[in-house]
């Protein structure tokens, strides 16, 4: 009952870390990275509501008194010093109020605090998403590397996410530095993760950077958010950071390097 | 590889087991440990490698190695004929470079080994001659690096290990595999 009352007044529940039909808000965080960007939202939202409200009001109390009905001549005034300095100097101080923090965040976003603890590659292709772990190996041929495909809609499971599931996922290691590069093979790529706060655009012969630590265990989904060709709808990132990552990374591993 | 790969990660039906069932499958790894233990043996030695000298013996090292560096590594290069020697390998390079492997030297040593469970939790660190989202160069350096550094020192040098480790991090395989084919004719772009 509460709950039916909360999804008519909120329109949905989001759930942890996937979209939801008609979702409005943003997808909880897990990283600071996205803590940052919700939080500076709920900032600038602060500023954007006064203005909103104020800029309203002015609005209909000028209907509202210059009717042509009922003051058909309105006031004359031409000029206003007074008025003229407080509209340039109010409006450029809540600038600065939403410059400032807006920035900080910018740029502490790609700064590298600390040396990483892994490294992952996701390189993007036409239609799929090829991830390495090349940490590990001791020649140039042994790299952990796998595919990660979408599972098409006829395959799905039940309690399977539409358009986001993926038949091999990204694991990383929770609360743990993480370097990601993502790269391209053929066009234009973009892999986003949005509880993560992450979208980095996969250029073919660049290497992009992004760091990021994840807060909590689960799953997380994403979609390739630079239009890439016909399936560009169909290609996915789905991560999910474990505990157990050591385990299972050397599980994978090491019956590759034993057979090579 | 892709095939080989597809029935070691598990499924989805086996992701979603329960704990308890995953132990089993779990304890399946235990033989093969000591495959892996010799691989991170391997790399534990480079680490202490690293440990050992501190900065002012690598110092010295660096001194001994970057004076003569030119000539020795053009010597035994154009002595041992091997592949690599075919690139454009001139002198003001090779010594515009050596200063570069000295700085790095010194940043690859205050390297931080974070928790270790079965496997090494262990990367390329961030390098501050490449500071920014785009890492391509910082990739391109590393594998240069750790050329110039088999040809100076010899293949199989313990030195150059953390290169190899560092490139292969960085780097995408499918890139690693073209440079590496662009070495053997001739053709690679960068100073070797």
């Amino acid at each position: 009952m509460i709950v039916r009352l909360l999804e008519w007044l909120f329109l949905t529940i989001a759930p942890c870390d996937a979209a939801e039909p008609w979702q409005l808000g943003f997808q909880d965080a897990a990283t600071p990275m996205m803590q940052g960007i919700i939080d500076l939202h709920h900032d600038i939202f602060f500023f954007l509501i006064l203005i909103l409200v104020f800029v309203l009001r002015i609005l209909v109390r000028a209907l509202w008194h210059f009717h042509y009905k009922k003051n058909p001549i309105p006031q004359r005034i031409v000029h206003g010093t007074t008025i003229e300095i407080l509209w340039t100097i109010f409006p450029s101080i809540i600038l600065m109020f939403i410059a400032i923090p807006s920035f900080a965040l910018l740029y502490s976003m790609d700064e590298v605090v600390v040396d990483p603890a892994i490294t992952i590659k996701a390189i993007g292709h036409q239609w799929y998403w090829t991830y390495e772990y090349s940490d590990y190996n001791s020649s140039d041929e042994q790299s952990l590397i796998f595919d990660s495909y979408m599972i098409p809609e006829d395959d799905l499971e039940l309690g399977q996410l539409r358009l986001l599931e993926v038949d091999n996922r990204v694991v990383v290691p929770a609360k743990t530095h993480l370097r990601i590069i993502v790269t391209s093979a053929d066009v234009l790529h973009s892999w986003a993760v949005p509880s993560l706060g992450v979208k980095c655009d996969a250029v073919p012969g660049r290497l992009n950077q992004i760091s990021i630590s994840v807060q909590r265990e689960g799953v997380y989904y994403g979609q390739c958010s630079e239009i890439c060709g016909t399936n560009h709808a169909f290609i996915v990132v789905e991560a999910v950071p474990r505990k157990d990552y050591g385990s299972r990374v050397s599980n994978q591993l090491i019956p590759q390097t034993g057979g090579a | 590889m892709a095939e080989a790969q597809s029935d070691k990660t598990p499924s989805l039906a086996e992701d979603y087991l329960l704990e308890k069932e995953k132990q089993d499958v779990a304890t399946k790894p235990v033989e093969v440990k000591e495959v892996e233990s010799a691989v991170t043996a391997s790399s534990v030695e480079g680490a202490t490698d690293k440990v050992e000298e501190t900065p002012a013996a690598a110092a010295v090292e660096e001194s001994k190695e970057d004076a003569p560096a030119p000539a020795p590594e053009e010597s035994t290069e154009a002595s041992s004929a091997s592949p690599e020697d075919s690139t454009s390998d001139t002198a003001p390079a090779a010594a515009e470079e050596s200063s570069e492997t000295t700085e790095e030297e010194n940043s690859g040593d205050q390297e931080a080994s974070e928790e270790t469970p079965e496997i090494k939790l262990e990367t390329a660190p961030a390098d501050f001659r490449f500071p920014t989202t785009n890492q391509t160069r910082h990739c391109f350096t590393r594998y240069i690096e750790y050329h110039r550094c088999v040809a100076a020192k010899g293949e199989g040098a313990p030195e150059c290990d953390k290169f190899a480790k560092y490139y292969r991090a960085l780097c995408p395989s499918d890139w690693i595999e073209k440079w590496n084919e662009q070495r053997e004719n001739g053709t690679f772009p960068g100073p070797l």
